[in-house]
């Protein structure tokens, strides 16, 4: 199949972090073969450049755990790629933002959990709020973009005024409240994560509101959770079109969450092959490209170019194969599946549930049954 | 109308780039890129600073267009820039 080209590649330079978010993106079980190296990291950026990649994001973990990162990020300019940072920003100190700023970062997008120190710090199970505001003042006094980025989930969706406006006193040109997706991390603490539906109605008019009233001033993109929709998000237009993501072990996948939703897809890694055959060549990024592979009630859907059948991931997750329609398409056979999440939540009355926050490995392997 | 003493300048955060695939000038910015025509990228390249009048005259000089038209088709050009908050004007 002829592959195209793509323009944005996620680097998740490490696993290692801080905080203990109960949405965290990392994988809920770890093998660890050793970190990809300066010098991989070095050549996966050229031959992703080489690729036709504009774009890259430094993510994780948390990527200011690699003390590389201002050389990484050095690479990534002498390629002519557009750098930017995404980062919860604890250990942004003054002088790291401007060492990362004189290496040539392009933006930095920060993580927020909520508003107010004391939720926030209980969802991210460690003392991050203060430091995050620390790390705005420190990334605007560099002189760096700043954007910032605040997971929305049952705890914090209420908060979403006051959200909005620690947004406008930290000065960002641009905002996502993105509702939380529910993979990993997420997906094992769903229960807990899902908003109501009044919870949700309510946030979708205040984000509205804001946005009219921020225009200009701030972009503010909203997210709502998909489980509420009735037609799926054109999940990264389309597998394998325009983004790759390179995970700390040097495995190349098509989305950020493909390894641990589909086990069954085998990736390739960076140490074994060149990113470019991977690209065009791989079984994993071939498998969902265009929309051959798709089955009704895709197939013979006039949709099917827009939301390309939706999200590989959720698909595996809900229906145990990544190749059926995303459940949360109501054409879908399986839209039973989200329906029956929604209408446990309506029984519960959005009653507050425990989550699990993220474990270290280490920890994990200390009490396997934790 | 944009007066002639405007000084446009890219936006913070926002670099203009060859795109090596294309050859053509593409703007990047945080989550995004836009790929500008030639006219476009003829006059991004220009907005370092210098003000609306003199980028109109050197684009004539260059183009041998009609100064007129040529006015209309940058203020437009940077109006729409603008809205998307990739250049600012000052
Ligand atoms: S059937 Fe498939 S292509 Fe049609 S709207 Fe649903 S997910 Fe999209």
């Amino acid at each position: 199949m002829n592959a195209p080209r793509p323009y944005a590649l996620l680097a998740e330079i490490t696993y290692r972090c801080p905080l203990h978010c109960p949405y965290c993106s990392n994988p809920t079980r770890m093998r660890n073969n050793g970190e990809l190296t300066t010098g991989e990291w070095g050549r996966v950026i050229r031959e992703a450049a080489g690729l036709g990649v504009l774009q890259i994001g430094f993510s994780g973990g948390e990527p200011l755990a690699r003390r590389d990162l201002a050389e990484l990020i050095h690479g990534a300019r002498e390629a002519r790629l557009y750098t930017n940072l995404i980062t919860s920003g604890v250990g942004l100190d003054a002088n790291r933002a401007r060492e990362l700023r004189d290496a040539g970062l392009d933006s930095v997008q920060l993580s927020f959990q909520s508003d107010h120190v004391d939720l926030a710090d209980e969802i991210a199970g460690a003392n991050a709020h203060q430091r995050k505001l620390d790390a705005a003042a420190n990334i605007r006094a560099a002189g760096i973009p700043l954007s910032l980025n605040f997971v929305i989930h049952r705890r914090n969706i209420d908060r979403l005024p006051q959200i909005i406006e620690l947004t406008e006193t930290l000065g960002a040109v641009r905002v996502e409240l993105a509702n939380v997706q529910f993979y990993g991390w997420a997906f094992l603490n769903r229960a807990a994560l899902l908003p109501t539906r009044e919870q949700v109605a309510r946030a979708r008019e205040v984000a509205n509101a804001a946005k009219t009233r921020l225009t200009g001033k701030i972009d503010i993109f909203y997210v709502l959770p998909d489980y509420y929709e009735t037609r799926p998000k054109p999940c990264l237009n389309g597998w394998g079109q325009r983004y790759l993501t390179v995970n700390p072990l040097g495995d190349v996948l098509p989305c950020p969450t493909a390894s641990s939703a589909i086990p069954n897809l085998r990736f390739e890694n960076v140490r074994e092959r060149p990113l470019d055959w991977i690209w065009r060549e791989s079984e994993s990024f071939n498998r969902f490209r265009g929309t051959e592979w798709m089955p009704e009630p895709c197939r013979s859907c006039p949709q099917k170019e827009i939301d390309f059948g939706g999200c590989r991931c959720q698909a595996a997750l809900l229906t145990g194969n990544a190749a059926n329609t995303d459940p949360v398409c109501t054409l879908s056979p399986n839209r039973a599946q989200v329906d029956a999440v929604l209408r446990d939540l309506d029984q519960s009355s959005g009653h507050t549930r425990e989550w699990t926050p993220r474990v270290n490995p280490r920890k994990a392997a200390i009490r396997p049954n934790a | 109308m944009i007066p002639d003493h405007t000084q446009p300048r890219l936006a913070d955060g926002v670099r203009l780039e060859i795109d090596g695939t294309t050859g053509k000038g593409v703007l990047l910015f945080p989550e995004g890129i836009i790929e500008l025509n030639e006219t476009a990228q003829e006059i991004v390249t220009r907005c370092d600073g210098r003000p609306l009048s003199e980028i109109v005259l050197g684009l004539a000089r260059e183009y041998d267009a009609d100064l007129e038209m040529l006015a209309a088709d940058v203020r437009e050009t940077l109006a729409d820039l603008q809205r998307r908050k990739l250049v600012k004007l000052a």
